[in-house]
């Protein structure tokens, strides 16, 4: 599939699973072709629970695109997401031998082996490492040191790991299809490939991607990845915590959060109540709308506040030109972008896939970021590098420390 | 004093002292002794008893037994409560002349290794053999320090509860719930120990000192002695405006608590409330009242006020209870397996404004009949055996008057002799052992998640609703 520049993107969400078919057009372009999607069912906080049940609607999701797009699917990058996911920043350095002062290819190898010889829990594996930038000799800000003389390499890295066998999980719910896995990526990352321009990227920017299960975020700074996670809090929380204090079924209280839902208080009249219909069309029961909307604004406010404790720990936050932009499903939830630019107090934006076209519904809808975002990093990757098979991932998750 | 208790001597001697001590058998004992030491505790002997010669060196405590000095010779139980069994019979002598001549003996324990669980027992009967009354602390260990070894600490608990009048029992699982995850492994054992010292520390300051409704050891056995097996703590302190609200609001916070649901089940309820002298009658009030909410008609309050200046400003409040075994009645082990509950620290009081006894005792397990007056005092036995059981387990007294009653602060809250029929009727369930029950932590509050990973992210449960979290009422 990678000869003929397509590119498949299967997130498995936590409430629906989302395929995106993307072609890469030889001006750099992103396509959209088609998108699948089924609602998810055994996913739990973005990983697998009932193995089975999730094969199955990978399947049906898989099968939608096909016929959507009109493209037989073989092999897909994946999203994952969890909050086994963790993430730092670390420097790697290398002297280059006395008689040589050209800095080569190898040499950034090598200094990015180095950047990744941390010591990780034995077991997790490394998920991505991104260089964030290199230093000749002192000097910083160095994009590409290959054929620059110096010294001494050192580099700045942005690695990511996870536990290597809830990885593989989700990993081998797909081949099990079966479908070939190119990469995995997690689903914060992805996202921020297609919301964030380049100039957003380079002002500063921190990309919330708030789906059913999870929250994602990745928090740019001079044009690279400063800090990045999951929260284990999304949508479904809100629902479940909607369900429990009016005591309505989760499904309905699903209904009422996408129908009525707002995070915004005091918009509400004093006593404005919803009337909620049974399944038969009477009048069931009246819901106060304020109290609905505290539940959902206390559960949002308490994860965004946790989320700025957790990014405040090192000083990019206060520094972000371009704002906030969240994404995914919960995005669409109404005055979210207030509440998220009250708490972090810099403008906060919606926002969906911007740099690819096609299916318009699907480029415009958040809940697809993440999707389209994987097509977006595949054709990245592309460029970079040489397909890499199945067995090449397999191999880096189980070498654990490479 | 005046004391017109009926139950046992303790009270008559109030007005000195009460000899208490503190025996702590094992290394995990130990290591809740030295920190009951540490934090201080005024007026209690204090008794190492180990097979570690080395870990009873580093014990900062007074007076040590070496066990088995032929048996392990100077080395640990290793694990096998045979050998600590034991060794404690070979130090037979030792243990009884260390635990001789007082009216109250605290056990600690960490059961489930060799010394805990074999020798704890035997110098659970040792002190009760020596007439005092017994109440141990005891910690289960962690579920994953394996199947055989929880499977040692019940069967010492078992035991322990045939000699000692009463069983405080912690799992160590749950203290693991409430410190932070991320908090490193070390802390999770001292939070056993903090939390032994902590109620053994507050149990004595409870009883130790005249308050102005004074709480007695009756009472606290009564709390203690309804065969439950979970015990409910609290403890909260404010000084803010509105203190008597915060303060119960903090009290009733605590994990062990769970909002004050639990309460709801408990059939008795130990509060003290202790503060300096601007402390007001309407404060109180406001505090119980707000209380009472969380607790059922049926439920006995055993009700303590203490004015200490020391406290200043601040208000605390002390809830000590335990919840019915009903659910987990198929634990069989043993009959008498009290659990209870732990307490706080705090009320210390200096101003022993005419204490006003208030008695109420009430037992399970004996058929009762309400006695409306109060009963007088029972001699006081020296040094016989079990002063306090033997008067509890033939008396009925059941209601909750007080007697010689001047000014007091407060009125009794609620008072049920209807209700004693029910309670006793499943109080009479065969009893299961001491035990804190995970899983009726556990709030019902976690809905679609019930079943997945909790997210505990810096302490909090987040899969539990924020309202409910922040105690924002939603209707």
């Amino acid at each position: 599939m990678a000869n003929n520049n397509l590119m498949v993107g299967l997130e498995i969400g936590t409430s629906k699973i989302c395929v995106v078919v993307g072609e890469s057009r030889p001006d750099g372009t992103l396509r959209i072709l088609g998108v699948g999607e089924a609602p998810s069912r055994g996913v739990r906080k973005g990983e697998i629970v009932d193995f089975e049940t999730a094969m199955k609607c990978v399947h049906e999701a898989v099968v939608d695109a096909e016929q959507k797009s009109d493209v037989m699917i073989k092999s897909v990058y994946v999203a994952v997401a969890g909050s086994h996911l963790q993430s730092f920043s670390n420097r790697g350095c290398v002297m280059l031998p006395e008689d040589r002062d050209e800095i080569d290819e190898q040499d950034v190898e090598d200094v990015k082996i180095n950047a990744r010889e941390v010591s990780i829990p034995a077991q997790n594996a490394f998920l991505h490492s991104i260089i964030q930038h290199y230093q000749v000799d002192g000097q910083q800000g160095v994009l590409n040191p290959v054929g620059m003389l110096g010294q001494k390499l050192e580099a700045d890295f942005h690695i990511i790991h996870g536990v290597r066998t809830r990885i593989q999980n989700t990993i081998r719910c797909v081949k099990e299809l079966p479908l070939e896995v190119e990469d995995v990526v997690f689903s914060g990352l992805a996202s921020a490939q297609v919301v964030l321009t380049q100039q957003e990227k380079d002002l500063g920017a921190l990309v919330i991607d708030m789906g059913g299960g999870t929250t994602d975020y990745v928090l740019y700074s001079e044009g690279a990845v400063r800090q990045s996670g999951c929260l284990a809090v999304g949508g479904d929380h809100i629902t479940n915590d909607i369900s429990m204090g009016l005591r309505i079924p989760m499904a309905r209280a699903e209904k009422l959060k996408i129908e009525e839902g707002s995070c915004v208080l005091g918009n509400c009249l004093p006593g404005e109540m919803i009337l909620l219909k049974d399944d038969s069309g009477f009048a069931g029961k009246e819901i106060e709308c304020e109290t609905l909307n505290t539940i959902i604004y206390l559960r949002l406010r308490e994860a965004f506040e946790l989320l700025k404790r957790r990014l405040e720990q090192e000083p990019y936050l206060g520094y972000l030109g371009a704002g906030v932009f969240i994404t995914g499903g919960c995005s669409l939830l109404s005055g979210i972008d207030h509440l998220a630019s009250e708490i972090f107090e810099i403008p906060a934006n919606l926002t969906h896939a911007q740099t690819a076209w096609g299916v318009t519904s699907a480029v415009e809808n958040p809940q697809f970021s993440t999707a389209i975002g994987l097509v977006k990093f595949a054709q990245v990757m592309d460029v970079d590098r040489p397909p890499r098979g199945f067995s090449r991932i397999f191999g880096r998750l189980f070498s654990g420390k490479r | 004093m005046i004391q017109l208790n009926k139950n046992y001597s303790l009270p008559e001697r109030l007005t000195e002292f009460i000899p208490i001590k503190i025996a702590s058998v094992g290394g995990a004992g130990l290591n809740a002794l030295d920190r009951i030491i540490l934090d201080g505790l005024e007026r209690a002997d204090v008794v190492a008893i180990n097979t570690d010669v080395q870990s009873l060196t580093s014990s900062v405590a007074t007076r040590k037994v070496q066990l088995g000095r032929s048996v392990s010779r100077g080395l640990g139980a290793g694990g096998d409560p045979e050998v600590g069994y034991q060794a404690a019979l070979e130090s037979a002598d030792e243990i009884r002349e260390a635990l001789a001549d007082t009216d109250v003996i605290f056990i600690c324990a960490g059961l489930g290794g060799g010394t805990g669980s074999g020798a704890a027992p035997y110098v659970a009967q040792a002190a009760r053999e020596a007439g005092a009354l017994v109440i141990a602390f005891v910690t289960l260990p962690f579920a994953f320090e394996g199947k055989r070894r929880n499977a040692q600490a019940r069967e010492a608990l078992a035991r322990i509860s045939e000699f000692a009048h009463a069983v405080v029992c912690f799992e160590n699982d749950r203290m693991a719930d409430l410190i932070a995850p991320q908090a490193g492994i070390h802390q999770a054992f001292a939070m056993a120990d903090i939390t032994i010292s902590q109620s053994v520390r507050s149990i004595v300051n409870l009883v130790h000192r005249p308050g102005l409704i004074r709480i007695g050891f009756d009472d606290l056995l009564s709390a203690l002695r309804t065969r439950n097996s979970r015990c409910l703590f609290g403890y909260g302190e404010s000084d803010s405006d509105n203190r008597a609200h915060d303060a119960l609001t903090q009290a009733l916070k605590n994990p062990l608590m769970d909002r004050g649901r639990m309460l709801a089940d408990s059939t008795h309820v130990l509060v003290q409330v202790a503060g300096g002298p601007g402390m007001t009658l309407s404060e109180v009030e406001i505090l119980m009242q707000e209380l009472g909410r969380h607790v059922s008609d049926q439920t006995q309050i055993l009700f303590g006020a203490v004015v200490d200046g020391r406290l200043g400003d601040r208000l605390g409040v002390t809830i000590i209870s335990s919840l019915s075994a009903e659910e987990d009645a198929v634990l069989l082990q043993t009959p008498p397996a009290p659990s209870n509950a732990t307490s706080s620290p705090a009320c210390e009081h200096y101003e022993p404004v005419t204490p006003q006894p208030e008695l109420q005792s009430e037992e399970p397990a004996v058929e009762s009949v309400p006695v409306e007056e109060p009963v007088p005092a029972d001699e006081p036995m020296a040094a016989e055996a079990l002063p306090a059981a033997t008067p509890l387990s033939t008396e009925t007294p059941l209601i909750p008057t007080r007697n010689g009653e001047p000014e007091h602060l407060i009125s009794k809250p609620h008072e049920k002799s209807t209700s004693w029929k029910e309670e006793k009727a499943f109080t009479e369930k065969p009893a299961p052992p001491a035990k804190q029950e995970v899983l009726q932590f556990e709030p019902v509050t976690r809905g679609r998640f019930e079943k997945s990973e909790p997210t505990i992210i810096e302490g909090e449960d987040l899969d539990v609703p924020t309202y409910l979290r922040k105690n924002v009422k939603v209707k």
